[in-house]
């Protein structure tokens, strides 16, 4: 087990390399040039000039590449070309807003998906199960682009329950929790389900029960249990996903969060700033998928890694 | 079976229940998003990014930075140069000018004013270290010299008629330093002080008490940023938002009418939108060709379907409001026959009738903006209808920008915001302004527009010239290096319990200071 958690921190450093090399050329290679959108349209081609150089952009792409590569091994990110302030400081100031909407989403998906898909593989067939089945499709085929104005118009304006947009206390996070949750509990139940009818009739749940063990232990212990690798593998998946930012939710929601940071910085052509974002995406993604791993072992002990 | 599953759903219920808490205990966040008591909230579309006078030029840096900064000069409701920390300002020849401040100004750091600040400021841009983009803009300014604590002069290498308006940079606190190094911009003097900047959130200002004109009416402004524009509406039908200026869809002002209490208003504005045309391209050099296209654009309908009156037909560059604006400049009204006859008259007659064969191909660009792309849709059908067949091509902001700049297209639409001195033709339209040294991005060239354009530079009476720019227009209107769509009106939203608001042609918020709310 050490040498695996030691393989995979080592394979986290060429993994991240990787991800922010791959970044720095396509966003070299795209058409637009920060120097134009920074000086707009009254600078002289001598100032467009003095600004390249004085950025750094007139040198040749493996020379930026390498100060770049330099740069990083230190820490540095650099300075966004438009926020008077660091790549640093300006993705710490998103990064809370997208862990706390991504946290919260999957809590919403887990606390949505986890009784219903559970209620359902108890009855296949049942009105519970066709219900849940439909709530997947409809989950599934609503945009989120629809569904948070929908729920927006109805909690915010019809109940005034919660505020429209905006991040704040509990109330501004429950429409954009919901929206994202809706989506990937819809996923899961569908998964979780297929799993626990896969286990429920297995040898080993029959054992259990023979052996006159409770029915929401049977459940607990060896159907759950045993039905959450593959949901897992999913979980883990959106949520790195969450992680990345989702821009329409957060759009929608006025969410300031790594996603919009992460467009706005394309737009613009903000080159550290995109580098920073994809930094921080790559990272969330890697450790997700390491947390993942280890979540194997956790739940099915006969997941060996090699040692 | 049903027992036992009830019981484990009972257990469960303990696990949801911590589970729930923990979202609970996780948002709890202190609520940033109430409303201090007296301040009006604003709904914005981006976030600002440079409030520091000296670096910004996105329109909402822009708009707040001058609630925050005064400046020498400033254009008041109807475009007019007033004095703002000047208290009197004259030119002593054609090329200096000499400034007396007021000395009853403060910075919001509680230092005074003086003529230090004002030369430190734009000193601080000119500084080959700064990575100011207003650099450019100053170039015509040879020293600035501070004469006593409230005097000062510029002057000019050359005449320069234009320079007057970079008498409305906002001045910063000599204090500030030559960079905007750290997050918080330098203090300002104006009516309202930096409280918090959240970015991606929001920025918050607070009323400066101590004012030279006097405390403002509001105790601050919230300027909330808000992306969507259908949530910015539904932000104002919940109370949250109680101002919004621009940056809504058309469509939703019949609904702010009806579901709301909002009071709406539409003011002549100063952005100008227009088709660009590529004057190198071997059929549109021709100038029949582009008047045929200015006829074969049928405004009207596209203003009353697709824009909902929130703009008005357009002449030229210059908006009724500007005092250089020439109303008898010639116009192209919609008229697809006189297209037809233009465009054969240009050699390009129709292969076959009114069959499917065009008569020539071109493309249009455009960016992925839904209404941008709306509109092109409509243009392509009616530049149909006169034998012209179009090619859409729309993309994100930077690429499309970039293509335009390097002269990568036929057509395209775009527009130009915050038009206050006619010199503006010259970056335009002028023959050595073509990219990277101006926006002449059709590669217009025209020797007797050149020589007004130089005139009007260097004269400096005002109705000498207003003569030389009217010239300008009425030669533009007929050689159409650009082909006149709309000017955007400024279209206001606002609670009813806003008072004192006073519209700008340039969109900017500045009579917020003499606002009331509630």
């Amino acid at each position: 087990m050490k040498q695996f958690l030691l393989r995979r921190l080592l394979l986290l450093v060429p993994t991240l390399l990787g991800a922010v090399s791959l970044v720095f050329v396509l966003i070299h290679l795209i058409p637009g040039d920060p120097v134009e959108v920074m000086l707009g349209e009254t600078a002289t081609a001598a100032d467009k000039e003095a600004l390249r150089q004085s950025l750094g952009f007139d040198r040749p792409l493996a020379t930026q590449y390498r100060s770049f590569l330099v740069n990083l091994a230190a820490g540095d990110l650099g300075r966004s070309l438009y926020e008077p302030a660091s790549v640093v400081q300006i993705i710490r100031a998103r990064l809370p807003a997208t862990l706390q909407l991504a946290l919260c989403a999957m809590i919403a998906a887990t606390l949505i998906s986890f009784p219903l898909a559970t209620m359902a593989a108890i009855r296949p067939g049942g009105w519970i199960d066709r219900s849940a089945l439909t709530f997947s499709l409809l989950g599934l085929s609503l945009p989120n682009f629809w569904l948070g104005p929908l729920l927006m118009i109805v909690f915010s304006i019809h109940l005034g329950w919660t505020p429209v947009s905006g991040r704040g206390g509990l109330t501004h996070l429950f429409l954009p929790a919901v929206t994202l949750g809706l989506g990937m509990a819809a996923i899961l139940v569908r998964i979780l389900r297929a799993s626990l009818l896969q286990v429920i009739h297995q040898d080993y749940v029959q054992t259990a029960r023979a052996k006159g063990l409770q029915e929401s232990r049977v459940w607990l212990k060896h159907v759950l249990r045993n039905a959450m690798l593959s949901v897992i593998t999913i979980m883990s998946l959106q949520f790195g996903g969450l992680l990345a930012g989702s821009l329409i939710t957060e759009t929608i929601f006025s969410w300031p969060g790594i996603g919009r940071l992460t467009v706005q910085a394309i737009q613009t052509r903000d080159y550290p700033l995109v580098q920073g974002c994809v930094l921080v995406i790559a990272t969330s993604y890697v450790l997700v998928n390491f947390i993942t791993d280890l979540l194997y072992k956790l739940v099915d002990p006969r997941i060996s890694y090699g040692d | 079976m049903r027992e036992r599953f009830l019981l484990h759903c009972h257990r469960s219920l303990r696990f949801y229940s911590v589970a729930l808490l923990l979202v609970v205990c996780f948002a709890c966040r202190s609520p940033s998003n109430e409303r201090p008591p007296g301040y009006l909230v604003a709904g914005i579309e981006s976030n600002p990014l440079q409030l520091d006078p000296r670096y910004s030029t996105d329109a909402n840096s822009v708009r707040i930075g001058n609630l925050i900064y005064n400046s020498l000069l400033r254009y008041d409701e109807r475009s007019r140069l007033q004095s703002e920390l000047a208290e009197n300002w004259r030119m002593l020849d054609d090329r200096t000018y000499l400034f007396n401040l007021r000395r009853d100004v403060t910075f919001h750091n509680g230092k005074r004013l003086t003529a230090a600040d004002v030369k430190h400021t734009y000193e601080s841009i000119l500084d080959p270290g700064s990575l100011s983009p207003k650099r450019g803009l100053l170039r015509p300014l040879e020293t600035i010299d501070q004469i006593a604590s409230h005097q000062l002069r510029f002057r000019l290498r050359a005449p320069h008629a234009p320079f007057i308006e970079q008498f409305t940079m906002g001045i910063v606190s000599a204090e500030a330093g030559k960079a905007a190094s750290d997050y918080r911009p330098p203090p300002g003097s104006g009516p309202f002080r930096l409280e918090a900047l959240e970015s991606g959130e929001k920025v918050v200002l607070g009323a400066n008490p101590n004012y030279w004109e006097g405390r403002p009416g509001l105790a601050g402004v919230v300027f909330k940023i808000v992306p969507d524009a259908l949530v910015r509406a539904l932000e104002f039908k919940q109370g949250a938002i109680d101002f919004m200026q621009n940056d809504l869809e058309p469509e939703m002002l019949p609904w702010l009418k009806s579901n709301t209490d909002a009071r709406v208003e539409l003011n002549q504005g100063t952005t100008f939108q227009y088709i660009g045309i590529n004057l190198t391209h071997p059929i549109l050099r021709h100038q029949k060709v582009r008047q045929a296209v200015a006829c074969a654009i049928d405004r009207d309908s596209i203003i009353r379907h697709l824009l909902k009156n929130i703009v008005s037909e357009a002449s030229g560059l210059l908006s009724p409001h500007n005092w250089a604006y020439d109303e008898s400049a010639r116009r192209w009204p919609y008229d697809p026959a006189r297209a037809k006859r233009l465009l054969d008259e240009a050699g390009f007659s129709d292969p076959d009738g009114d069959g499917p064969r065009p008569r020539f191909r071109l493309s249009f660009k455009t960016t992925n903006i839904d209404l941008r792309r709306r509109i092109a849709e409509a243009f392509k059908e009616q530049l149909q209808r006169v034998g012209i067949e179009i090619e859409l091509r729309s993309y994100e902001w930077g690429t499309f920008f970039s293509d335009i700049k390097t002269g990568n297209f036929h057509l395209y639409s775009l527009a130009w915001v915050g038009i206050e001195d006619p010199d503006i033709y010259h970056q335009i339209f002028h023959s050595s302004s073509v990219p990277p040294n101006g926006d002449n991005r059709g590669r217009y060239r025209n020797s007797e527009l050149d020589r007004l354009l130089e005139q009007g530079r260097v004269t400096l009476d005002r109705s000498e010239r207003k003569v030389i720019y009217h010239n300008v227009q009425r030669l533009l209107a007929e050689d159409l290096p650009y082909v006149p769509l709309w000017w955007w009106k400024n279209v206001i939203v606002k609670q009813p319990g806003l008072r004192g608001f006073v519209a700008y042609p340039d969109g900017e918020l500045i009579s917020l200071k003499r606002a009331t709310f509630g």
